[in-house]
């Protein structure tokens, strides 16, 4: 007895030891290098994985970061939405372009550069580097090219160098989403001299090496890129692009990637990190109502999520049976499970004199309507229903889960029997691109948000993102006269006809559009919904 | 020396023989890649524009336009030369991202076993010397609760009690507080590194980032380690030889640690060379949630993503290791007891 006592007590010393090594490791203390209150720390729970934008498999997170450290010829303007700041597709401003002139036939657009326009290193930008960089967008094997081409922007011919501060852009036709192409991500500007100096015969426009390095003359110098964990981004005090001629707001910008999103959410409440954009719904909620962050919700408007079916596949290739699904569908119950309300019902709604808008997306006059539903499905012959499946993929588990249990329920109701499939992300996108879904959720960006290039991209054609694979010669030639229309007031006309028809061939439906939750410290301010769905650091300040 | 020799020998001899297995796996992982249903071309072909000619370049870069055996032979001969191909997924060659993510979870992973022993070991030994009593059961009540959270549940709570009401741990955000400098980089391993340099208060930072996520790991690690030092040492103390050295008078402490310990210590070592590799590849949900940059959550968004690259570097590294800590418990049975030579 007395020998077992002395012996727990020699383990006890080992445990205490244990336990004094583990105090002496919680206690430490941090150490702060930089003034915190001019430093933005931004956490998400994406990756950077390349300074260039435009190498295929660019993450949302790394094209942030690009539109800080380059500049482009032209950017968007901002708009009020609601109460919030958002970007304007229709009002276009220079950004290395002091001003910019379009000729009367809109077939030549003139940018005259901002003469004390620099690159990081000091040199000055010139027309020729202009040049250079979009040869290089149109040419390169990337993302790039295939995204100008949807402004018509597809050959070097195109692009002429005047002087040295003048360059000049023609196209082939007036098209509409010209400049606006030229003010999104992959039209970036970069420092041909360097560049060039890292090119090979096999890699003439330099990709391997811009990867890793950002050569621009953006607001931000690319301080520690360390793929996957974080970027530190370091004021680049000679740019001057913040209206009016002020440089960025903060000295020192870090973009971490901290995977989990309760912690992102403990951080940002916590005061660690500034500004979160990533949270889930009901995290976004809880600290909006706790009062102490300020939480800015914007209806992410050039994006929505849709129910697809694949119109090639029976029974999706009858109208009636999609229409039939689409008044069977629990909208509200989804709306308040998969997003807790946070987000613009694309639902519900009645289409009276002058409806459909002419926008895109608009409101769908469905609701649950099962009597309805099932009278449908006995006109397309389906009577007792019949068998499918419903897809999402992991990244959007989620949101799409509660709503994949509700569809079952609902769709049970009306004699259709729904098996759950959750599949890896780049298994979704192999089945998807090759029609092999019947029936899914998936969702839909366009950065530049008119209404016939979410049609041209997202309703013709036998590409990916046709997800419902529809081909109607209708919307085809509607659409593609739309896009080069000049009219006002007939691309209005083309537009409703579009949603009209549209809504009667029911392809897919549009359920709604997600908030983006930006939730940030009170003292952060000028917070601009962006195109790209991201950040644009430059946007932010201190108060 | 001479055992030097003979230690060096047999460390040669069972590194040549895993050469095999270690090639089967190589094979085995690249086939099993290629099977899974994802294609990685049209997932990083993820512009809203990208069409087939795009997802064409895209899978030409990778080299999978080729036919599969074509692809096999390109990629063995690949990694003879060194190269583990380069990672869609963080735009970097695999061999550079694994050298820098490695030191991490080794580090992550040799402290929480550190402290998983320090713990476990004397709680097996507390519980054999009384057997069935309330400090038995306490033991045996902290290793169920030990096995039966997962770790993202005790992550998330150790960082909920110790960041977030108490304020007393620094941000759960990977290895190094991110407002500081960045920390030297001699051989990756934050600690080591730090004292290299002679920073103290960098080594103070970066063992505080350590100390959540490595207890998180070792309480998930503490019920084999301590319900095996339990049973080996119940079976030591009833032996003839403790009970004679006890008759002898030796001392207490004597009894228990050099001789009854030093006796039950094998099973340990096998079980802790076991938990060793399993930690370094079941940790990635401890690194997802501290944002730890280690190989294991590197692996997974990989193959999240159809990567094939990483995710056969990642097995190819874990298939050594395995091979490494085989040895390492080999060797170290030998110095444990003298009379154990396994050839």
């Amino acid at each position: 007895m007395q020998e077992g006592t002395g012996v727990t007590k020699t383990s006890m010393r080992m445990g205490g030891l244990a336990a004094a090594f583990l105090t002496a490791l919680v206690v430490a203390a941090p150490a702060h290098a930089q003034s915190r209150a001019e430093t933005l720390r931004y956490v998400t729970g994406a990756a950077v994985n390349t300074l260039d934008p435009t190498m295929p498999g660019t993450t949302r997170e790394a094209f942030a970061i690009s539109l800080s450290t380059y500049d482009r010829l032209v950017s968007f303007g901002r708009k009020k939405l609601g109460d919030n700041w958002v970007f304007d597709l229709d009002a276009i401003r220079g950004e290395l372009a002091e001003r910019y002139e379009v000729s009367p036939d809109g077939l030549t657009l003139t940018f005259f550069l901002r003469k004390d326009a620099k690159f990081q290193d000091g040199t000055p930008v010139t027309a020729d580097d202009v040049k250079w960089s979009l040869d290089r967008a149109v040419s390169a094997k990337s993302l790039a090219g295939p995204q100008l081409l949807t402004g018509s922007l597809t050959s070097p011919d195109q692009f002429t160098v005047v002087d040295p501060h003048t360059f000049k852009v023609t196209l082939p036709k007036p098209d509409r989403l010209a400049l606006p192409n030229l003010a999104t991500v992959y039209a970036i500007i970069i420092n041909s001299k360097v560049a060039k100096a890292h090119a090979t015969p096999e890699d003439p426009w330099a990709q391997a090496w811009l990867k890793d390095h950002a050569v621009g003359s953006g607001a931000y110098s690319v301080d520690v890129f360390k793929p996957g964990e974080q970027v530190v981004l370091k004021r680049n005090a000679d740019w001057t692009g913040a209206a009016p001629d002020k440089p960025a707001g903060f000295k020192r910008v870090i973009a971490q990637t901290i995977p989990d999103p309760a912690t992102r959410a403990n951080l940002v409440e916590k005061g660690d990190a500034d500004i979160v954009i990533d949270l889930q719904a009901n995290d976004a909620l809880a600290l909006k109502e706790r009062g102490k962050l300020k939480v800015i919700a914007t209806p992410q408007f050039n994006a929505l999520t849709l129910i697809s079916f694949n119109t090639k596949m029976p029974p999706f290739d009858k109208a009636e049976v999609r229409q039939a699904l689409a008044y069977a569908l629990p909208y509200d119950a989804m709306f308040k499970a998969a997003l807790f309300g946070r987000g613009k019902p694309l639902f519900g709604a009645t289409w009276g004199e002058g409806d459909p808008a002419a926008a895109f997306p608009v409101a769908q006059p469905v609701t649950l309507d099962l009597p309805r539903a099932k009278a449908l499905l006995a006109k397309a012959g389906l009577p007792d229903g019949f068998s499918t499946t419903f897809s999402f993929n992991v990244g959007q588990a989620a949101t799409a889960e509660p709503m994949a249990a509700l569809i079952r329920e609902s769709l049970e109701k009306i004699g259709v029997k729904v098996e759950i499939q959750k599949l890896p992300d780049a298994q979704m996108s192999t089945q998807v691109s090759e029609k092999k879904l019947p029936f899914f959720t998936e969702g839909i960006v366009a950065w530049l948000p008119s209404p016939d290039y979410f049609y041209r991209n997202f309703y013709t054609g036998n590409q990916r993102w046709n997800y419902s694979s529809i081909d109607d010669p209708e919307i085809n030639e509607l659409a593609a006269k739309a896009r080069f229309e000049r009219d006002p007031a007939k691309y209005d006309d083309e537009v409703r006809a579009l949603n009209r028809r549209n809504f009667a061939l029911m392809p897919q439906i549009p359920i709604w559009q997600p908030n983006q939750d930006a939730v940030m410290a009170q003292s952060v301010e000028g917070y601009t919904y962006q195109f790209h769905r991201q950040v644009d650091y430059r946007d932010l300040s201190r108060k | 020396m001479a055992s030097a020799g003979i230690v060096a020998r047999r460390t040669g001899r069972r590194f040549l023989s895993s050469l095999p297995a270690l090639l089967g796996v190589l094979v085995f992982t690249f086939l099993l890649m290629r099977v899974l249903p994802g294609d990685p071309a049209v997932f990083f072909a993820s512009g809203p524009n990208a069409g087939k000619a795009e997802i064409e370049e895209i899978r030409r870069q990778m080299g999978l336009d080729k036919p599969v055996p074509e692809q096999l032979v390109r990629y063995l001969g690949d990694v003879a030369r060194g190269q583990l191909g380069r990672s869609m997924t963080t735009g970097q060659p695999v061999l550079t991202d694994l050298r820098q993510r490695l030191p991490a979870s080794l580090e992550l992973t040799f402290t929480a076993l550190a402290i998983a022993l320090l713990l476990a070991i004397p709680l097996g030994i507390a519980a054999a010397l009384r057997p069935g009593s309330v400090v038995d059961h306490a033991v045996r009540f902290l290793c169920a609760l030990g096995v039966c959270v997962p770790t993202f549940v005790s992550g998330l709570l150790l960082i909920y009690v110790f960041y977030y009401l108490l304020g007393i741990a620094p941000d759960p955000t990977g290895r190094v507080d991110v407002f500081a400098a960045s920390p030297p980089d001699i051989t990756g391993f934050l600690l080591i590194d730090f004292l290299l340099v002679g920073d103290w208060e960098g080594w103070r930072a970066a063992a505080g980032q350590l100390v959540l996520p490595a207890l998180t790991m070792a309480l998930f690690v503490l019920a084999p380690l301590a319900r095996i030092t339990r049973a080996a040492m119940l079976s030591v103390l009833g032996s003839d030889f403790i009970r004679t050295a006890r008759s002898l008078g030796l001392p207490r402490r004597r009894v228990i640690v050099t001789y009854a310990l030093r006796n039950a210590i094998l099973p340990v070592l096998t079980i802790a060379g076991i938990v060793f590799s399993t930690m370094l590849g079941a940790n990635v949900l401890v690194e997802k949630v501290f944002s730890w940059p280690g190989v294991a959550s590197y692996a997974l968004d990989a193959l999240l993503a159809s990567d094939y690259a990483p995710v056969q570097g990642f097995v190819l590294l874990m298939a050594s290791l395995f091979v490494v800590v085989n040895l390492t418990v080999d060797v170290l049975y030998g110095l444990a007891d003298p009379r154990v030579s396994i050839e």
